[in-house]
């Protein structure tokens, strides 16, 4: 069983980073025990939680940074993205899967979140940037997110 | 990303291989695209076989690629999506916009 960990990833706001961070979060999913499928739906999550942050959080500003911060126990693997951003409700986001939004082209990123992590919250959006909380449980499901880290 | 292009009685079969993502795949996507179109030929099968990977914004490519074609009077159809690709197309029930066949005989015959 690996121990309970934290690591933390700061990048600019580049989609470039977009890679970067999905390969971490790659190499922190095997790192705690997380099978091949999982691994892949994990990192499908950070990514589109890291493109979220770049892009829509800070504007793709270089000058402004996403902080992934992965924490891990025995019971789950929490992933925290944090922007300076709003923020946003993610049961506000408009269905991509509703016949008058399939011909939108952006808008999934929430949707693939949801799919394949097991909760996702949003926090912040008071004026001192928003985070993006996933979750995914190794054996307790009642795991909540550290609020505030 | 990676592209091969033939013409099968008068498609175009776009043969992508890697990955399409916001990072890498969705401007060459959306490049050659848009130079079959500006070239009146918008009939075009897009093989996803070998593409391994793609996120919301190959996704999002997709579909833009798709309203291009139907802006000029032409379609986009997807041939043989596999593993995560064919799971997102369908999670995101793009399925029921880009009609997907496994057999490209039926997919060109379907023009």
């Amino acid at each position: 069983m690996t121990p309970a960990g934290k690591i933390t990833v700061s990048v600019a706001s580049r989609v470039a980073h977009v890679d970067l961070i999905h390969a971490i979060s790659d190499q922190v999913a095997a790192l705690v025990g997380f099978d091949g499928d999982e691994v892949l739906n994990l990192g499908l999550a950070v990514r589109e939680a890291a493109i979220n942050a770049i892009k829509h959080g800070n504007g793709m500003d270089p000058r402004k940074k996403v902080q992934v911060v992965f924490e891990f126990d025995e019971r789950a693997l929490t992933i925290a993205v944090r922007d300076r951003g709003r923020g946003f409700d993610p049961d506000a986001v408009a269905d991509p899967t509703l016949p008058e939004n399939l011909l939108q082209t952006s808008g999934r990123g929430i949707l693939l979140m949801k799919a394949f992590v097991d909760r996702i919250e949003v926090h912040g959006g008071n004026g001192k940037g928003a985070e993006v909380c996933l979750y995914k449980v190794r054996r307790d499901p009642s795991l909540r997110c550290h609020e505030g880290n | 990303m990676l592209a091969r292009l033939r013409t099968v009685g008068g498609v175009e079969v776009l043969e992508l291989s890697g990955k399409i993502t916001i990072a890498d795949g969705e401007g060459d996507l959306h490049r050659l695209v848009q130079g079959l179109l500006e070239a009146g030929r918008t009939h075009i099968l897009i093989s996803l076989e070998r593409v391994g990977f793609m996120d919301s914004g190959g996704l999002g490519e997709l579909i833009a690629c798709y309203k291009r074609a139907t802006e000029r009077g032409g379609i986009i159809k997807l041939l043989r999506p596999t593993g995560k690709v064919a799971d997102l197309l369908s999670l995101s029930k793009m399925t029921e916009l880009l009609e997907v066949f496994q057999d490209e005989g039926e997919a060109i015959a379907s023009f």
